[in-house]
């Protein structure tokens, strides 16, 4: 995602703030009226043409959800959702659907320019060193441009946005989604089945190693309009992919919401790789503003033999709820999840995975990395369970918090729960500070303190770091040195 | 070089006073001693020189090329050209000793307003300056002393200095844990360094390191002020006596 | 966030509301203790008992697990056993009632029955938050208890051993302890059951360690197969003290206990050790909430979990570190050895911390035996079935050894070892 390191640069010269992403762009767009209700559901089915069966599994999944509770149980605050009060669609004038990138408006390319994502194929051709990346580019709610299409339909791999699968391969979604996460799964992810704009969707044909790294870009633009994205990847047997996904948002005074699910399936001997980093405007510095970031993103390992990897950097949003799941229903599957999770300012952060055991010899790792700065609070809640069949169940987990500054609070809310005598569960936490020490050598040899901090917590973060793809590594690190930017003094 | 009048320092934290008057001169090109028995504050003026926050000065002042450098922080004065080899490096898990060497070059080069190393030339230079102390250039890419033996340790700050090229050099007991080889191979880098425009302020507890580190000035540092200063005949004079005589004479 | 949806009555909540209005007549304590009662007994009845909803409670759904209520049924005197070390002095409780006659040498020992009657208790029959099912519980029922007083500066040589003899039926017990300054003492609180009568027991300790106090508190809980026990330690530590707190569970078919500690003083150290041994039809949560309040303070706990049969056992232990508790250094870890394919370990090692010059850590292992272990042992020719016997034991016992009384170390692996022999 370095790709265009100029333009990133210029961009964060134009910015006031920290936040490198908060520009807002003018874009003519066309949105549905505020509100949600049975008639807005069928006007978001009925721009995406889909299938009667469609806006079936979307109409009862709003039903379910009128009955349901918003949770409460994680460590986050915040005033309620008026669900009424919130865009649920909103698409540029211009795009009727993906199309070819020569049809896209110049403006909306602008944009992604402006973000460093490289959209224009021929340009990335041009770059003989750098690894392709092929893109779903979604602002708002729709995606405006999928690249390397073609390229990949070759290799049987199918990368689109999750409106034209429904259209173009209605027996895919329907055999697949919500198989992982069901509509009723929870408040967020029912909200999502009902309303979901656009995503990506992957399938990736047994035997197949996808050619190239797949991404998407989110992007949320317009004001007071809610983005839920719908993500579904399959690997078929013995394929393998790697995914990653970025985000980012305007500068605003109001919070907006982002309820996203993905869903991942791998089947006998696949392998998914999924990685985020997620950068969406975090508010200003006395917490006015900023993302509500709610997702489910859960992987079954459908298939024995079968990996899930999760690998999150997380430096954005006001609230962060999230918790990167793996199913191990397979026999020898195994689930790993790295995480990152920066909290600086007022942010709050409630982020984890589960790991549940089911199939005989699987195998999990969790690695998780927490920074707490300014005021935020920072909590890692996960869970590890073997179920009774699941014999030989294997894991551990090491979760780490660092507390930058005596303001702000890092906590640990392990869940470890055993039903198989031959299970094998090893946790290990960690809170600490920047040492002292530490620092002042640092400073000894010339480092400033600013940089001193970013060099010691990269370091802290190098277990993670090294899960992600190159070109995000390098991204991430800068990221996580511009996130706690005024952490200090 | 490095003139210190009239300097009282205490830690911050408890206000416990440490350094009460203590007055000292090193001149460029000059290797100045500091001996003193265990708790006379030796390394306290390390961490004094070098700007540590844990302890403040109350009296006095510390002239370094002219400017008093008091107010510089840590960064500020490494920038200026102060080395402290410490008596316990630190380790710093995940950063590996060459991406810190990068960073700390070009971090002192942008303060004094140096154009940043490029790549291929920060290469050149720490692969010549480890094989001149012996340092196998796989331990540079594992991370900052972090399972480093206490020779490794204190060879990868000698490599640090050579590479940094500071003015002001101060050893703090760095011949601790060293076995006579290692110590050898130290001394010599060390020794290596030695220039017209450069100083060197050792400071140990014993004569042990003098034998490879020739001192022209010797002093003994005891509660906190310099009580007696000579030539490198001091030093070997305290290997002899002990610091009893001496301390009773300032009685 | 405990949002609990109000719902059906169960027998169990009906019995306990039905338990308090026969009994609130004969129940000891004056007016403000009776207002102090009501209060309780008005919360119990609107929010009724916790649910898997309670985070709290996550793991033990009160409301589901506790079925139905025995009625009161006291079995009457029965011979005291004997104590764990010979040479304890050793004041007795026959199903919830204190011997007013009981006395300890350097110790003032009164009952919790008069501070009942002339109200003092009233202000500590209160609740410490909204989850302390247990506080409310024991707050409403409890009857008598001893109350104890160490004196400034006492030193008391021999293990003071409270024997709480359960018989059937509902009992609760109270016992306000306070150690004055530099005051040194050895306490055993120990539950045993008297018959195969099922009993409901709710107990609290309410242990106050003045500064530079040197305590040792063990709790050895063995009730019978059919009861429920719902033990509590509130403790308040003061600066410079020093606390050993040993929880053993060996007994009850429904177990809670609650560790509340409040540390409270500079410079105090706590040591925090606990032994679970679950085996049969059995559930048994040990909870811990252990907050680290003022600078430097040290803390250590480790909890050791054997789980036989189709037992379940529960470990939640939270450090929460405030926000000026600068420099606490806190470390926990919860082992646990699953024995059977139906026994089920669940845990909950929890940090919340808002202070940031600490070193605080917890680690939480679920295995079975270390097969290099069992080898080595083997191969010294011991059959397979004693060498896992003996590795289990030493897996346990090796907690109790760190007490620095060596009677009291033998006395608790004779239990240990006991439990052990019965179930493996």
């Amino acid at each position: 995602m370095a790709a265009v390191q100029e333009t990133i640069d210029q961009v964060r010269q134009i910015d006031v703030d920290q936040y490198k992403y908060g520009f807002e762009t003018e874009i003519e767009v066309e949105k549905a009226p505020k509100g949600l209700s049975e008639e807005i559901i069928r006007f978001i089915s009925a721009k995406k043409q889909e299938p009667d069966w469609m806006l079936e599994w979307r109409l009862d999944a709003y039903r379910r959800w009128l009955t349901m509770e918003e949770p409460g149980w994680a460590r986050v605050d915040y005033p309620r959702i008026d669900f009424n009060d919130i865009y649920y669609y909103a698409a540029p004038k211009t795009t009727s659907g993906p199309k070819s990138l020569d049809e896209v408006d110049p403006e909306l390319l602008k944009v992604y320019e402006k973000l460093g994502i490289p959209l224009k194929e021929q340009e990335i051709l041009a770059g003989v060193d750098k690894p392709r990346v092929a893109v779903d580019a979604v602002f708002d709610s729709v995606s405006v441009v999928t690249t390397f299409k073609k390229e990949l339909a070759k290799a049987g791999v199918i990368f689109m946005s999750i409106s034209e699968a429904v259209r173009e391969h209605p027996e895919l979604v329907k055999k697949y989604l919500g198989s992982v996460v069901p509509t009723t799964d929870n408040y967020y992810a029912t909200l999502n089945s009902a309303v979901f704009t656009d995503g990506s969707f992957v399938y990736v044909p047994k035997g197949v190693r996808c050619p190239m790294e797949l991404s998407t870009y989110f992007r949320i633009n317009e004001k007071n309009t809610g983005q839920f994205e719908r993500t579904l990847i399959i690997a078929d047997e013995g394929a393998y992919v790697s995914y990653l996904e970025g985000c980012t948002a305007p500068q605003r005074d109001e919070n907006q919401l982002h309820a996203a699910v993905v869903e991942l399936v791998a089947l006998d001997d696949a392998e998914i790789k999924y990685s985020t980093v997620q950068n969406w405007y975090p508010g200003d510095k006395q917490g006015k503003g900023g993302i509500y970031n709610f997702v489910t993103k859960r992987g079954d390992c459908r298939g024995d033999r079968s990996k899930i990897s999760w690998t999150q950097v997380e430096t954005g949003s006001a609230i962060t709820w999230k918790y990167p799941s793996c199913i191990l229903r397979g026999d020898d599957s195994r689930g790993e999840f790295y995480s990152i999770a920066v909290s600086n300012g007022h942010q709050q952060i409630d982020s984890g995975t589960k790991m549940i055991h089911l199939g005989k010899n699987t195998s999990s790792r969790i690695i998780s990395k927490g920074i707490a700065a300014g005021v935020s609070q920072n909590t890692y809640r996960g869970q590890v369970s073997a179920h009774r069949k699941a014999t030989n169940a294997r894991n551990f987990t090491q979760c780490d918090s660092l507390l930058i500054g005596d303001r702000c609070g890092a906590h640990t809310v392990p869940y470890i729960e055993a039903k198989n005598s031959s299970a094998q569960f090893e946790h290990e936490a960690t809170t600490s500070k920047i040492s002292e020490d530490q620092l002042f050598y640092c400073l000894q040899r010339g480092i400033p303190e600013e940089a001193a901090i970013a060099l010691i917590v990269n370091g802290f973060v190098k277990e993670v770091i090294q899960e992600l793809p190159m070109e995000f590594a390098v991204e991430a690190q800068k990221l996580i040195g511009i996130s706690l930017e005024g952490s200090v003094g | 070089m490095l003139e210190i009048k009239n300097l009282h320092a205490r830690i911050a934290e408890d206000g416990t006073e440490i350094i009460r008057g203590l007055n000292l001169t090193v001149k460029a090109g000059e290797v100045a001693a500091i001996m003193g028995p265990n708790g006379s504050g030796k390394s306290t003026l390390s961490y004094i020189l070098s700007g540590r926050e844990d302890y403040e000065v109350t009296e006095g002042e510390i002239l370094y090329n002219g400017e008093n450098i008091l107010e510089l922080d840590p960064a500020e004065r490494a920038a200026k050209g102060i080395f402290l080899a410490f008596q316990y490096p630190v380790e710093i898990p995940g950063v590996a000793t060459m991406q810190f060497l990068k960073v700390a070059m070009n971090e002192q080069r942008k303060a004094r307003g140096e154009a940043e190393l490029t790549t291929p030339d920060f290469m050149r230079r720490v692969k010549e300056a480890a094989a001149e102390l012996k340092i196998n250039p796989d331990m540079l890419k594992r991370p900052l002393n972090v399972g480093f033996s206490g020779g490794e340790k204190k060879r990868a700050e000698i490599l640090q200095m050579a590479l940094l090229e500071p003015k002001l050099c101060v050893l703090d007991e760095t011949d601790s844990g060293l076995d006579i080889d290692a110590l050898k191979i130290v001394a010599d880098g060390v020794n290596a360094l030695k220039s017209p425009d450069r100083a060197t302020i050792v400071i140990t507890h014993y004569q042990r390191l003098l034998d490879y580190i020739v001192p022209d000035t010797v002093h003994v540092l005891y509660k906190g002020q310099i009580i007696r200063t000579g030539d490198k005949s001091l030093a070997l004079e305290l290997e002899a006596n002990g610091y009893a005589d001496i301390i009773g004479e300032a009685a | 966030m405990n949002m609990q949806t109000t719902s059906r009555q169960t027998a169990a909540e009906a019995a306990l509301i039905d338990a308090f209005n026969q009994h609130v007549g004969d129940l000891p304590g004056n007016g403000a203790v009776i207002s102090a009662r009501d209060r309780l007994v008005d919360d119990l009845k609107t929010n009724g008992l916790p649910t898997r909803r309670v985070e709290a409670w996550h793991y033990t759904d009160l409301k589901t697990l506790l079925r139905a209520l025995p009625a009161m049924q006291p079995a009457g005197l029965v011979a005291a056993p004997a104590p764990l070390v010979e040479t304890a002095s050793v004041i007795v409780m026959q199903d919830g009632h204190a011997d007013g006659k009981a006395s300890v040498e350097g110790v003032v020992v009164g009952t919790f029955d008069a501070m009942l009657r002339e109200g003092t208790a009233a202000p500590g029959l209160s609740v410490i938050d909204g989850d302390d099912t247990i506080g409310k519980i024991n707050g409403s029922f409890v009857r008598d208890g001893y109350v104890l007083e160490f004196p400034e500066g006492v030193e008391i040589e021999q293990p003071i051993e409270i024997q709480a003899l359960h018989g059937a039926g509902q009992i609760h017990t109270r016992f306000p302890v306070s150690f004055g300054a530099a005051s040194k003492a050895t306490v055993i609180e120990r539950h045993v059951a008297t018959t195969d009568g099922q009993a409901f027991v709710s107990s609290v300790s309410d242990i106050s360690l003045e500064d530079g106090a040197d305590v040792t508190w063990i709790v050895l809980q063995e009730q019978g197969s059919s009861d429920t026990h719902l033990g509590q330690v509130r403790i308040r530590v003061g600066a410079d003290a020093k606390l050993r707190l040993f929880v053993i569970n060996a007994g009850g078919k429904l177990v809670r206990q609650e560790l509340r500690v409040d540390v409270a003083g500079e410079g105090a150290d706590l040591q925090l050790r606990g032994v679970n041994l679950l085996g049969g039809d059995t559930h048994t949560d040990v909870t811990l909430v252990l907050g680290h309040n003022v600078p430097n303070t040290t803390s250590t706990e480790i909890f050791r979990n054997v789980v036989f049969d189709r037992a379940r056992g529960v470990f939640q232990g939270m450090i929460k570190v405030a926000l000026d508790a600068q420099k606490t250094d806190a470390r926990m870890a919860c082992n646990t050895l699953l024995m059977s394919d139906d026994a089920e370990f669940a845990a909950k090692p929890e940090l919340e911390i808002f202070a940031d010059d600490v070193q605080c850590g917890h680690g939480a292992t679920v295995a079975d035996i270390d097969d290099n272990h069992l080898y080595y042992l083997m191969a010294r020719g011991i059959p397979r079935s004693k060498a896992r016997a003996m590795l289990v034991n030493a897996f346990v016992a090796e907690i109790v050894e760190e007490l620095d009384d060596e009677a009291l170390v033998e006395a608790l692996e004779t239990v240990i070892s006991g439990w052990l022999e019965r179930h493996a």
